[in-house]
């Protein structure tokens, strides 16, 4: 798609990838945040890692296992809570212990049995050896991601408002929400082997929190956290590749320095100055 | 529905929390007719919030049938709510909440506008209307977390009212209001009680209410222990004779 301007086939690809994998992230972020569903996100991200290191080492398809995983674990969340009569938040603790467990057992095992170089993609991401295919499916993921945001918008901004007002004003808050979780879950599990399972976390969280510094409305965010997340990932694919620097870790810690630099710059903290 | 059935009606309803070893509420019978003026009343715990959840179907039936507006609500939960406003008790909204007055008053009519459907003119001239109503036009553009509480209370008012619902129910309305919007609310209340609007309050302030007849239910430990027609003056002295007989039986 970028072939005009990189030359490069690997170079060109990688940016492909990240720029459809962070915009799709991007978007999330803004849901992930605002509705308050991090931990939630954070052990999603964590599953279909989990998922996909179980695929790996039984020679299945990685991708459609950390889907399962992943929505798996989102459904799992309340049950546990009800059932072990632990809140929500202890139950996201345990499942995450879990499926870190799962993961880094799987994946050390497959180290010993000298299948470590491709596990090790799934911790900090994998950007060199992408297919055009795999960057068409993330294309794709991009695509659903944005058009579920857009087709739910209306539904997705009273949730995010509040939960309870939404429900009182006869929105359909279950299926909507749902369909949230099912749609970050898919994001990640096809995100995960770029990105990398450990990292993943920072794609979906950091751009939402730089919009927030600049935007007074959710409209505006979902517009710039992607920008954000483009820009950013971009940067980190080229310089990573210029340099041969880790893609993913490399990018992770540029989004770290952008946020400490929007939260400086953010004209919200001028106004909180002035107030006291 | 014809124009003498009740507005709400609730038959032998018992209502549990999820994971809850027993009912809230218990065996609940109340019949309510169109315009008219309710008052709930009755000591903190007693289930007033449960019934007001019970009535706009967002808490699970566990027993017996509750019909609003010629629907059940069990079955037709959400379009029971389309036509129900619900004023909540606790909600405070986080300065940095990226939406403003305008946008959180059409929020209540998404119910009505359906899933995959765009706001039309006509919902943004309700809100237009409500913002109008409430005399917080000029808060249109304002980002809500960073109105007072009593504002905030008048938005969500104004969110209520845009759907144009058939039935207010109202959990504290004017815990946050100074007496001057309460004065304000409640003239818009008899206003809308005239027009045919059947409203439910749950409050412990019964020192102006608006004019005209007021039923006043009274509460107690998930039941009713009251249920009389009466004077707004008269109201206090129910609800504490209600009590206090509940209490010795």
């Amino acid at each position: 798609m970028l072939e005009f301007i990189i030359q490069n086939n690997i170079v060109c690809h990688a940016v492909e990838a990240m720029l459809f994998a962070s915009v799709a992230c991007a978007v999330l972020s803004v849901i992930i945040t605002q509705v308050q569903i991090s931990s939630i996100g954070f052990t999603m991200a964590h599953a279909a890692f989990a998922g996909a290191a179980v695929g790996m080492f039984l020679s299945l398809n990685p991708t459609v296992c950390s889907i399962v995983t992943g929505i798996g674990v989102a459904f799992l969340i309340g049950p546990l809570s009800d059932k072990a009569r632990v809140s929500p938040d202890t139950a996201l603790g345990l499942l995450f212990g879990i499926c870190m467990a799962v993961a880094i057992f799987f994946i050390a095992y497959m180290q010993t049995l000298g299948q470590g170089f491709s596990a090790m993609g799934l911790l900090f991401g994998d950007v060199i050896s992408l297919y055009r295919e795999e960057v068409y499916l993330l294309a794709a993921i991009c695509i659903v991601a944005i058009a579920v945001i857009v087709i739910l918008y209306k539904e997705i901004t009273a949730i995010i408002f509040d939960k309870r007002i939404a429900e009182s004003v006869g929105v359909r808050v279950k299926p909507v929400y749902y369909a949230m979780l099912f749609v970050i879950a898919l994001t990640v599990s096809f995100c995960l082997p770029i990105i990398g399972g450990l990292l993943l976390y920072v794609w979906l969280v950091t751009p939402a929190a730089v919009a927030l510094q600049f935007c007074n409305r959710l409209s505006a965010m979902f517009v710039v956290a992607p920008i954000v997340a483009a820009v950013v990932s971009i940067s980190g694919a080229l310089v990573g590749l210029e340099y041969s620097l880790p893609v993913a870790p490399l990018t992770a810690v540029l989004f770290s320095v952008v946020f400490i630099v929007a939260v400086f710059l953010s004209p919200r903290r001028r106004v909180t100055f002035r107030k006291t | 529905m014809t124009s003498s059935d009740p507005v709400i009606r609730l038959e032998n309803v018992y209502t549990a929390y999820e994971g809850a070893d027993r009912p809230t509420l218990t065996d609940i019978s109340l019949s309510i007719g169109k315009g008219e003026f309710v008052v709930i009343g009755g000591p903190n715990g007693a289930g007033k919030t449960t019934l007001l959840e019970t009535i706009n179907g967002m808490l699970p039936i566990t027993h017996g049938r509750t019909i609003v507006c010629g629907q059940d609500v069990r079955e037709d939960g959400v379009q029971v709510r389309c036509r129900v406003g619900y004023l909540l008790q606790n909600f405070a909204f986080d300065p940095l909440t990226p939406f403003t007055v305008e946008e959180v008053v059409l929020m209540g009519r998404f119910g009505m506008i359906g899933l995959f459907r765009k706001p039309r003119t006509e919902d943004y001239e309700a809100v237009a209307r409500s913002l109008q109503l409430l005399g917080i036009e000029d808060l249109a553009a304002r980002p809500i977390g960073q109105l007072s509480g009593g504002q905030q209370q008048k938005v969500l008012m104004a969110q209520n009212l845009a759907r144009n619902p058939e039935v207010l129910l109202l959990d504290e309305p004017f815990s946050n209001l100074d007496m001057f919007a309460r004065e304000e609310i409640n003239r818009l209340l008899a206003i809308l009680v005239r027009s045919g609007v059947t409203v439910l309050i749950v409050s412990h302030a019964f020192d102006d209410l608006p004019d005209g007849p007021v039923r006043v239910v009274v509460m107690q430990e998930g039941k009713i222990v009251a249920s009389r027609e009466c004077s707004p003056e008269e109201v206090e002295q129910v609800v504490r004779s209600a009590g206090k007989g509940a209490s010795h039986a």
